[in-house]
């Protein structure tokens, strides 16, 4: 198993299917902090929209923009990472002085706040797929270290063998 | 019940209902804090300085370092344990981006070695560590991995452009 191991190591990459994630219009050239959802059938990026970083959602592989309820203010938006289905995405978010982690429901439009104690500044996160835990990278006395949260109480789980969530309203178009 | 007292429980009442309006109202502005995980946070704790966490399904893939020198690790969340990853970790090598798929099998790696910065792909039953070329030329930095680890999303610099590649796994 090792040597085989060693052979694809040796392997080129070359022949690997690869694209760019798709353009989502002018204006909008720096694409950074990608995510996709945990079946892949969703990716959320952030994007400069204005001037401000902005948390987009695109299906794949068509990138056809994918409404959201409540993304559209407290920029700059960073880190974002989706459940399975895509049903959540949690981002980090400005809130006047503070960098605030949220989480939007796109099956119900909720949108979850989940503030941190005064002397943590939250980094970056991940949501882990069925949207039970959220791991959230904190700043506190100049160190980093990474947190977890337990969040079974607060979002129904997204899994697997779910529905896909559909986002409301209609969906836009790249232009 | 007197004129007064009635009055007095009226006040009383609305005062009461002020309170909870308010109460809501904050809660519902600021939101409730989420609550931590306390067993893990003692084992991230352990591991000093910890940073870039990636979570899937009973997986947490993460930055952390003592002394100036950071590494990979991959916690099992069902056990709250980090597992081996040989082969990976180089005292050379500076982790900057790492995800995880959902079995814990597949680590998509940005890590900066001998003056680049490459990305790979580590199979934990294999032990092998696989360059992933960007094409066209590029500098990775972020990284994101679909759950069958099928699939990678990366943030790629190119010509002063951030721009994000999705790229199919064999």
């Amino acid at each position: 198993m090792l040597l085989l191991g060693l052979i694809c190591s040796g392997c080129g990459s070359g022949s690997w299917g690869r694209r760019s994630a798709s353009p989502i219009g002018l204006g909008s050239s720096n694409r950074q902090d990608p995510s996709l959802s945990g079946n892949g059938r969703l990716l959320a990026s952030v994007v400069e929209r204005g001037g401000r970083d902005t948390v987009v959602l695109q299906e794949q592989p068509s990138g056809r923009l994918v409404p959201m309820r409540h993304l559209q203010r407290h920029q700059p938006h960073r880190s974002p990472s989706l459940s399975w289905n895509g049903r959540y995405l949690a981002v980090l978010v400005q809130q006047g002085s503070r960098r605030l982690a949220v989480i939007e429901d796109r099956a119900t439009g909720a949108l979850q706040r989940l503030p941190l104690p005064g002397d943590m500044e939250p980094e970056r996160l991940s949501l882990s797929p069925d949207g039970r835990q959220l791991a959230i990278e904190v700043l506190r006395g100049g160190r980093s270290r990474v947190q977890l949260f337990d969040l079974s109480g607060r979002l129904e789980p997204d899994l697997p063998a779910g529905l896909a969530a559909r986002g409301g309203g209609v969906p836009e178009s790249p232009p | 019940m007197s004129r007064w007292q009635r009055r007095r429980r009226h006040a009383l009442m609305g005062l009461g209902l002020l309170a909870g309006g308010l109460a809501l109202g904050l809660g519902g502005c600021l939101g409730e804090m989420p609550v931590p995980m306390a067993g893990l946070d003692r084992q991230l704790e352990q591991a000093g300085n910890s940073q870039a966490p990636a979570l899937s399904q009973d997986w947490l893939a993460l930055i952390g370092g003592r002394g100036g020198r950071d590494q990979v690790l991959l916690i099992d969340l069902r056990s709250r344990l980090p597992v081996p990853l040989p082969g990976l970790n180089r005292t050379d090598a500076q982790p900057l981006s790492v995800a995880v798929d959902g079995s814990g099998e597949r680590l998509a790696l940005v890590r900066q070695l001998e003056g680049r910065t490459e990305l790979v792909l580590y199979r934990r039953a294999l032990m092998s560590v696989e360059p992933i070329a960007m094409q066209p030329a590029g500098v990775p930095r972020r990284v994101s991995l679909r759950a069958d680890g099928r699939e990678l999303a990366v943030e790629v610099s190119r010509g002063g452009l951030w721009q994000v590649d999705l790229i199919q796994l064999p």
